[in-house]
């Protein structure tokens, strides 16, 4: 009989939502808003998620405050009175538009007739400084236009942009590579991962010399940081001193050693050896234990019906594995799906990005490139695909997954 | 049928060598470089199985310049204060999910499975910003949002340790007139242990293991884990590999004692994953 959780009970969730609210709900809530903004950190109209129009006013009087001073200095280089007229106009102006926000510090909100106001003294002020410049020889003839323009660029227009992101990601050649290489990795290293560390754990369960030890030792790639592995290999991969580059030459599967992680298809290559390596045996250690779990009476039953082994491979081992096969491969697929460090310091994405799985091409743009915006799309593409691929699965496997709890 | 079966076991005792061999390989290889001169391995002693003239150069680099001392004390620090708040936080959850009736429970269990299906770079952007705003950037604080990965997880495996300990025990327990908690504390605890133990190795080698989220929030050197410090060994231009295998010797020695005294809690650990029934 279980208990009914009591309002003071909630205390043992509590924790758990907090940490799983703050660090993972939130964040893709945030991430999908930041797909629709043109976000980058870098560029200062764009460092924010500016719904509406927004106004620097720390650049906007800083400027005023040099155009006038540049203008007043300019009445000495104009001789006819009609111009000397125009600049105590514009000066004028000038003094009168940027009164309001003398003391207004940062980035705040504009009505539309104070932006307007706004547009308008820039227009006027150019015009005059266009009109003089055309005329005489001014002193700040160099500087005056571009401290004009500074007063347009105060004015930070809205760089929401709604699902165009999602519009240009569609016809962006770089991730459809992007895409196809992490489709690619996943099919080609998970398959590969699956037939040998099946293989690998019908060996161990028929107990004969050595488990012990296999087991441990399959243990120690699973175990290494990733990274590591990637270093490891990378070494071995390496043109000059690698020694699996030397042997592969040798053999006659590469031409020279150094086109194994300088060709796109050799670095591909050598990635999924290395996924290969490190993740079989964590393969053939789920599936153990799923192999474990078969009665060895089905197989003398089968044997007696006169079942030959690989018979009985097909008709008892098999059906009887699927809830662990399908598992494994879930947990497999996602994580190659997401494969991000073995790529980024074995090969970077490289040759030519023809390692460069999501995850790569999107910490590029996110952090590479500050483009948080952008790159947040490509995530939320990856994020739909992961789904899809849970989804998929959790069908295939029926409820059980949730069921036992 | 002797023969056959002879032949069997020398096909068998071939396979284990050969699948020994490659595992073990990388490793041999790396320590055995780890020993050579910048000279040996950019030479023609590249691919020889004995160094030419051993050296311990490489090690007294990497140790004493190259901070990887202060990359493994890092990892130390960040991956023992995730094992124990997650187990804490973990167990609490998983006590409910398991003990309890509430509503909302298959939700819960949804999200927490989900979460841990999520791709990690979603969570970057929007962390990075907030550690920008709070000033967290380049600190231990990036152990929070390790909760992401390692604590769905962790609830995962206690919940299924949890669901295997009798209820009987616990309805005794409350007849005899303890607490929610403290039946929590003295009967089911104990119980657990094994599985609690389990869940924190896991725990432990995921949060030694992580990449992206240190890469990205502590750029800062001084706070470089184990993997990324690794990683920075390996710059664009020139890549002293005697230094490099020196390094990855020196830190797969942490993890491999874990493995070596730990073995039979890590497989149980994994298998309760997902496909023990």
């Amino acid at each position: 009989m279980k208990h009914k959780l009591g309002f003071s009970g909630w205390f043992y969730l509590l924790p758990t939502l907090i940490l799983i609210g703050i660090f993972s709900i939130w964040p893709v809530f945030q991430s999908i808003t930041y797909t629709m903004f043109d976000y980058k950190l870098n560029d200062q109209q764009k460092a924010g998620l500016y719904v509406n129009d927004r106004f620097n006013t720390d650049l906007f009087n800083e400027t005023t405050l040099y155009v006038g001073m540049f203008l007043e200095e300019e009445l000495a280089s104009v001789s006819e009175q009609a111009d000397k007229d125009l600049i105590r106009d514009t000066l004028t102006n000038l003094k009168e538009s940027a009164a309001p926000y003398a003391s207004q510090e940062g980035i705040i909100k504009l009505s539309s007739s104070e932006a307007k106001g706004i547009q308008a003294l820039y227009t006027t002020t150019k015009k005059t400084i266009d009109t003089l410049s055309q005329k005489y020889t001014l002193t700040h003839a160099e500087n005056l236009p571009l401290l004009v323009e500074d007063i347009n660029n105060s004015m930070i227009p809205s760089n929401f942009i709604g699902l165009k992101a999602y519009k240009e990601v569609l016809s962006d050649e770089r991730m459809h590579i992007a895409l196809w290489n992490t489709i690619l990795f996943t099919l080609v290293s998970v398959s590969i991962e699956l037939v040998l560390g099946l293989g690998l754990a019908m060996i161990l369960n028929k107990a004969m010399v050595g488990k012990g030890i296999v087991r441990t030792t399959s243990l120690i790639p699973w175990a290494i940081p990733t990274a590591v592995a990637a270093l490891m290999w990378s070494y071995l991969y390496d043109g000059s001193s690698g020694i699996v580059a030397h042997f592969f030459e040798n053999v006659g599967l590469i031409s020279q050693s150094q086109d194994l992680l300088l060709s796109g298809s050799g670095a591909m290559v050598s990635t999924i050896i290395a996924d290969v390596w490190k993740t079989t045996p964590y393969m053939a250690l789920l599936l153990l234990a799923g192999l474990q779990n078969i009665p060895k009476a089905l197989y003398e039953a089968a044997a007696i019906d006169g079942a030959s082994r690989i018979k009985s491979f097909f008709q008892v081992t098999l059906p009887l594995l699927k809830s662990s096969i399908l598992v494994a491969l879930l947990f497999r697929t996602l994580d190659a799906f997401r494969v991000f460090d073995l790529i980024y310091v074995l090969t970077g994405g490289g040759p030519g990005g023809a390692t460069e799985t999501m995850s790569i091409y999107a910490y590029k743009l996110m952090f590479g490139q500050t483009n948080f915006g952008y790159g947040s799309v490509i995530v939320m593409v990856m994020f739909v695909c992961v789904a899809l691929i849970a989804i998929i699965f959790v069908r295939l496997l029926g409820t059980n997954l949730l069921d036992r709890n | 049928m002797k023969a056959t079966k002879k032949r069997r076991w020398i096909i068998f005792a071939a396979f284990v060598i050969v699948y020994l061999f490659i595992m073990i390989f990388p490793f041999l290889w790396i320590f055995i470089t780890s020993f050579k001169t910048s000279g040996e391995i950019f030479g023609t002693g590249a691919f020889r199985a004995i160094p030419e003239d051993p050296t311990f150069g490489n090690y007294v680099t990497v140790l004493f310049e190259k901070g990887i001392l202060k990359a493994i004390a890092n990892s130390f620090i960040v991956a023992t204060t995730t094992t124990i708040y997650v187990i804490i936080v973990a167990t609490l959850c998983a006590y409910a999910i398991s003990r309890f009736r509430f509503r909302g429970k298959s939700i819960l269990l949804g999200i927490i499975l989900a979460v841990s299906m999520f791709p990690q770079m979603i969570i970057t952007g929007p962390v990075y910003n907030l550690f920008y705003k709070l000033d967290l950037l380049n600190s231990y604080a990036v152990v929070l949002p390790y909760s992401t990965i390692t604590l769905p997880m962790g609830v995962w495996i206690l919940v299924t340790h949890f669901n295997q300990i009798p209820l009987a025990l616990e309805e005794s327990a409350e007849i005899d007139g303890a607490t929610r908690f403290q039946t929590l504390y003295k009967i089911v605890f104990p119980l657990a242990a094994p599985g609690v133990f389990t869940t924190a190795i896991i725990t432990f080698i995921a949060a030694w293991n992580e990449f992206l989220l240190t890469i990205t929030l502590n750029t800062n050197a001084a706070y470089h884990t184990v993997p990324v410090a690794i990683s920075f060994l390996r710059t664009q231009f020139s890549i002293l590999w005697g230094e490099v295998a020196a390094a990855t010797a020196i830190v797969t020695i942490p993890t491999l004692i874990i493995v070596l005294i730990f073995q039979k809690q890590i497989i149980s650990g994994l298998t309760t994953g997902g496909v023990k029934e």
